[in-house]
């Protein structure tokens, strides 16, 4: 991977410059992930929903598609824009993925750690990709597609407390360790709800 | 600033409720229903600046399509109420937060209200769910007069007798003695500019009524009610001195303790009486008054603090 460090955006027809984004594979978590064998192969998972907030706090907003930028995230997010609540704070979050798994075990109050079920609506878990039959905690280090759109895993995503607040609901507890997947995108292009979602390996596109 | 999610707000219907006073109806652009709330909540307004003015809902929490909110006009003031009248017109879209409620109704035995013009806007859906209830209320109603008091219709059907009003153009000017005296278990909500929030409290004390029984909600410029302030050190780059700033006090009031006067009026950071500059340090700012251009250098010591230390330009 001779490009893992590459982090300048291209030209996504914007004058203005993305935010500092720190490439998935250079990550401190992903490029440790990459020195060792992984990556659940043989899944086939599915996009099931896009969302997209324009700023910090705002409501997210499903998409019936998006733009995604390489380097820089999916065009009229807040990670795209630098206007996020972690905008400051370099890190990977160009996109960020979670289970519908994960939000079905809240929803069955699996494990039963907080006061009951929690149903978090489509969107309210603030990540941008909600997928299925995908093994997100397997992925840091890993390259995998979405549809046409290749990208890498950076990250673990861990829960916020900001989220706690701004949804009034505890979902720290619930939402620690699947909370999903901080990821850089590799190669742009349009995603839809529907896409397949599969491992790649390191030079297949 | 606390956090709470922010919605795009479509403005189903504006009508003045007075000449001064705009009154919105707002629905989701896209969702049904909006997140529920209780009488005396309060939404955030984001101006396209990013300042933020809070408003109180003056509709029905039964109703979840819709969020109603009145905005009076302040030619004086600095201009978001101005920008709200002329750009919230049928069909705008408004950048709203999910509701938050610092003046709920109390359990109480009585409860009196003193509301003083647009300070109606909490009043009314509190007021309104104690009558329906059949509970003891009684509520005051200031205003220079009948026509300059907003929502009086509204407040006048939800109270019935229970309404008394004052208007000063007709010869009625509220006496605050009005709120008469305390009796076990009342409880007193105070609605309206600062001058009629002391009068009442003044007026109430010398009644009988102990202070935890009196409640006040001022329309002001405190963006964030749940900051927890931490204490700091500020240093004068004139003498060199270190003062310490606890958490309870402001840094404007240690700089007087200190014999550092500073000019300062309305100490919310609104008004810019006592911006100075500041070298270094990470400044937590709290006014409502700097630009943030002018954030890396001004600070406003009445409102706005520092993370473990800063250095001012005094």
């Amino acid at each position: 991977m001779n490009d893992s460090h590459h982090s300048a955006p291209p030209d996504a027809g914007s004058a203005v410059p993305g935010p500092a984004m720190v490439e998935a594979f250079a990550h401190a978590a992903g490029s440790i992930a990459r020195q060792v064998p992984g990556g659940a192969s043989g899944f086939k998972g599915v996009l099931l929903h896009i969302h997209v907030a324009p700023e910090a706090s705002f409501e997210m907003e499903e998409l019936a598609e998006a733009e995604c930028v390489a380097g820089r995230g999916i065009v009229g997010d807040r990670y795209y824009e630098g206007t996020g609540t972690y905008s400051p704070k370099p890190d990977t979050r160009e996109v960020t993925l979670i289970e519908q798994e994960a939000l079905d075990a809240l929803a069955r109050n699996d494990p039963p750690l907080q006061g009951g079920a929690i149903a978090l609506a489509p969107g309210d878990h603030r990540r941008n990709l909600t997928v299925r039959g995908v093994p997100l905690n397997h992925l840091v280090g890993r390259r995998f597609r979405v549809g046409d759109v290749i990208l890498r895993g950076g990250r673990l995503n861990f829960p916020c407390k900001y989220l706690e607040e701004l949804l009034g609901l505890p979902v720290y507890l619930p939402l620690y360790n699947r909370s999903g997947l901080n990821c850089g995108i590799e190669r742009g292009g349009v995603i839809r709800p529907g896409d397949a979602i599969e491992l790649l390996d390191d030079d297949g596109a | 600033m606390t956090a709470r999610v922010v919605m795009k707000l479509r403005v189903e219907a504006a009508r003045l409720a007075t000449q001064q006073v705009l009154h919105l109806t707002l629905v989701h652009a896209s969702r049904p229903e909006l997140p529920a709330w209780e009488p005396g909540a309060h939404v955030d307004l984001r101006l396209p600046d990013g300042r933020i003015r809070q408003y109180s809902l003056c509709g029905d929490p039964g109703d979840r399509r819709t969020y109603q909110i009145a905005i009076k006009r302040e030619d004086a003031g600095r201009g978001a109420s101005r920008w709200a009248h002329d750009a919230l017109v049928e069909g705008a879209v408004a950048h709203v937060s999910a509701p938050r409620n610092n003046f709920p109704i109390r359990q109480a035995a009585r409860h009196v209200f003193v509301l003083g013009g647009i300070g109606v806007t909490p009043g009314l859906p509190m007021a309104r769910r104690l009558a329906a209830e059949g509970a003891d209320v009684a509520v005051h109603f200031c205003a220079r007069s009948a026509s300059e008091a907003p929502l009086l219709a509204e407040l006048s059907a939800a109270c019935g007798d229970r309404l008394s009003t004052w208007f000063s153009a007709e010869g009625r000017r509220f006496d605050p003695r009005a709120v008469g005296p305390y009796s076990e278990g009342a409880c007193l909500y105070v609605c309206g500019p600062r001058r009629l929030l002391d009068a009442v409290r003044d007026a109430a004390a010398a009644l009988g009524w102990p202070e935890t029984s009196v409640h006040a909600e001022a329309f002001q410029a405190t963006l964030d009610e749940n900051f927890k302030p931490e204490p700091f050190d500020a240093k004068l780059a004139s003498t060199g001195a270190t003062l310490h700033v606890p958490a309870d006090r402001s840094l404007l009031e240690v700089l007087r303790d200190h014999g550092v006067t500073m000019p300062s009026s309305c100490e919310l950071g609104v008004c810019g009486s006592c911006v100075c500059g500041y070298k270094d340090g990470v400044v937590i700012h709290r006014d409502a008054v700097i630009s943030v251009a002018d954030r890396q250098d001004r600070i406003a010591p009445c409102v706005s603090r520092a993370r473990v230390s800063v250095t001012l330009d005094l």
